[in-house]
């Protein structure tokens, strides 16, 4: 038993990783949590005092855009979410149940391709389909469909669109993983139990890949609320998302206390969308959620 | 329980339009029948079976069941029990749950539901565990939930793909008596894939040996092994000899030969190996002249007489070498 305290050399190889960890992640989110209960930068100004007078301006809201921005990114997540859950099953469903090997491999480079352009340049094209002298508006008007340009950006449309383009991906590669992995025979009972295709699929294959529809829904929820460019290029001045509102608290109003709290109200709502949402789909899994 | 008669009439499937699985093969099922698709992996014996249960439609032939065309009748229409490999279990259901499917697709009402499947449960010895997971379950008792699954609905045919094959030895010849058994009572019509050929002798009426998509013969137990038709057959199941006589290929079980004196034997040998396998030993003997011949000597109570370097010598009857088409 003495050797036991001993860690594995193998465990070594994780200190890169969690050096990046604390660096990056702990760090940060511990100076921005507790410069949220400072009036001011305590490093630099020796006046500054504890607080929570940021976290009372964004309950009472008298300016009246900050429970607006909060519902707005909440919202944007949620629609984003689910537009690309019900975009990326089917797609993810006919990748693992395809036979030929090369087929697999030519939609898995498609579904991957976009992910090697950047964000930047990907919602730039978006710009160039959707704006009001956007190839869409101006084939419409061509072909003398309608008579002005369709509002299809500068909206919460267009900012939901190009978030959806983005994350569908990462939908789609976490629910391949997962329903790869149910046994295409169990399908195959059902059928020859008297189930057909569609009840087969509702009773039997649905239920298997909730782990991954959870982990990919997630996955997605998280980062389209917290997405940056996409909204502030695409949204225009319609969209105020609480990751736009932040950047502004830093960048415009030179206020990075109020930036700080805004930052951990939106980590604690997420959170907590998270965690129900969980418990929700745990249940109609039957215990299998995963956390 | 209702039994239906089955039907291949020249069915022929092939993959990618170039592998031919299935090439033009006809069989005639009878109601009630305990019939074996038996050979090795790749002879076509499973895609035979998914063509009967619809998982497969063939590109000719015509698949009749019960005196039915259903050719072109989806799956879950054809009222087929069907036994996979790895049981298929929904591994998120409940034992009861998985039994009652069947039931619950054709709308039966709840209460004779919860009966059928507590009689399911009761008819493969599992009552007491209906609320448990297919996951809690060992390899046996998965087997008999799959059973009483494909079972609870009554169907006239119970298709098995290889059922027995995960299980253990012991276990595996427990359940052949138990699945022999249960299909007798209820009559069903029962067609088994297998590459096992001892399970196919022990359990069929009737098996179809099949090679390279082709059904090579079709006969009972004693049929298929006392009387091989060609030379795969023959090769395929237990041990033999093939004789050469003159070009004329003739097929000789080890236990049809007799050991007796050298002088004035059949043929004369040296006894090369000699396996000891319980109840009878096999002994690899090479004559002065001609491929070495497999001799089966059975004993009750003492065992093998000859030793290897022995000099021995081989008879039988003629009536034993069976002659192989060519």
């Amino acid at each position: 038993m003495t050797t036991a305290a001993r860690p594995s050399p193998i465990a070594w190889l994780i200190a890169p990783a969690g050096l990046l960890f604390v660096l990056f992640f702990v760090l940060p989110f511990a100076v921005m949590t507790a410069m949220s209960f400072y009036s001011g930068n305590p490093v630099t100004n020796p006046n500054a005092f504890l607080t929570t007078r940021h976290y009372e301006r964004f309950i009472f809201d008298t300016a009246g855009i900050f429970h607006e921005a909060l519902w707005s990114t909440l919202r944007i997540g949620l629609i984003t979410t689910v537009v690309s859950l019900l975009i990326g099953y089917p797609l993810a469903h006919w990748m693992a149940r395809m036979q030929s090997r090369l087929g697999h491999a030519l939609v898995l480079m498609a579904v991957i391709a976009p992910m090697l352009t950047g964000i930047v340049v990907r919602t730039f094209a978006w710009m160039t389909i959707l704006q009001d002298k956007g190839v869409i508006n101006t084939t419409l008007i061509q072909w003398g469909l309608i008579e002005k340009p369709l509002p299809l950006m500068y909206n919460e449309f267009g900012t939901i669109v190009a978030l959806v383009h983005i994350y569908v991906p990462f939908m789609v590669l976490t629910l391949t993983g997962v329903i790869g992995r149910i046994d295409e025979r169990l399908e195959q009972a059902a059928r020859s139990l008297g189930a057909g295709r569609l009840r087969a699929f509702v009773e039997v294959t649905l239920p298997l890949s909730l782990p991954g529809i959870l982990a990919g829904s997630l996955l997605v929820f998280a980062l389209s609320i917290s997405a940056y460019v996409t909204p502030s290029l695409m949204g225009g001045t319609d969209v105020l998302t609480l990751p736009m509102l932040i950047a502004q608290q830093v960048g415009t109003s030179f206020n990075p206390n109020f930036a700080g709290a805004l930052g951990v109200i939106l980590l604690l709502v997420s959170l907590a969308i998270v965690v129900a949402y969980n418990r929700i789909l745990a249940r109609l899994a039957g215990g299998q959620g995963m956390a | 329980m209702t039994s239906a008669a089955i039907k291949l009439d020249q069915v022929t499937k092939t993959f990618d339009g170039r592998v031919m699985a299935v090439d033009a093969v006809t069989l005639d099922i009878a109601a009630g029948e305990f019939f074996s698709l038996l050979g090795p992996s790749g002879c076509g014996k499973t895609t035979s079976l998914r063509m009967i249960a619809g998982f497969e439609h063939p590109d000719s032939g015509r698949v009749h069941v019960g005196g039915k065309d259903i050719t072109d009748l989806p799956v879950h229409r054809r009222d087929m029990g069907m036994v996979f490999q790895s049981y298929a279990l929904f591994p998120h259901r409940t034992v009861a749950e998985n039994v009652a499917f069947g039931l619950r697709m054709r709308e039966v009402p709840k209460p004779e539901i919860e009966r059928r499947v507590a009689a399911a449960l009761a008819q493969v010895a599992l009552t007491g565990f209906e609320t448990r997971k297919p996951g809690q379950l060992s390899g046996g008792q998965q087997q008999r939930v799959a059973l009483a699954r494909a079972l609870v609905v009554e169907p006239p045919v119970l298709l098995c793909d290889e059922p027995l094959g995960a299980l253990d030895r012991k276990l595996r010849q427990q359940m052949q008596f138990e699945l022999k058994e249960l299909q007798k009572r209820l009559g069903v019509t029962l067609v088994f894939v297998t590459h096992d050929q001892e399970e196919a002798l022990a359990m069929s009426d009737r098996i179809a040996v099949m090679n390279g998509g082709k059904v090579e013969q079709v006969g009972t137990p004693t049929e298929i092994y006392e009387r091989p038709r060609t030379r795969f057959v023959a090769d395929f199941i237990g041990e033999i000899n093939i004789l050469d006589e003159g070009g004329q290929l003739r097929a000789l079980r080890p236990e049809k030969i007799r050991l007796v004196a050298a002088e004035g034997a059949r043929l004369s040998g040296t006894v090369e190996t000699s396996n000891y396998l319980g109840g009878s030993t096999l002994l690899r003997v090479q004559p002065t002249t001609g491929p070495s011949m497999l001799v089966r000597e059975t004993h009750a109570g003492a065992r093998a007489s000859r030793a290897p370097g022995d000099l021995v010598g081989l008879t039988w009857n003629d009536s034993d070498a069976v002659a192989l088409e060519s």
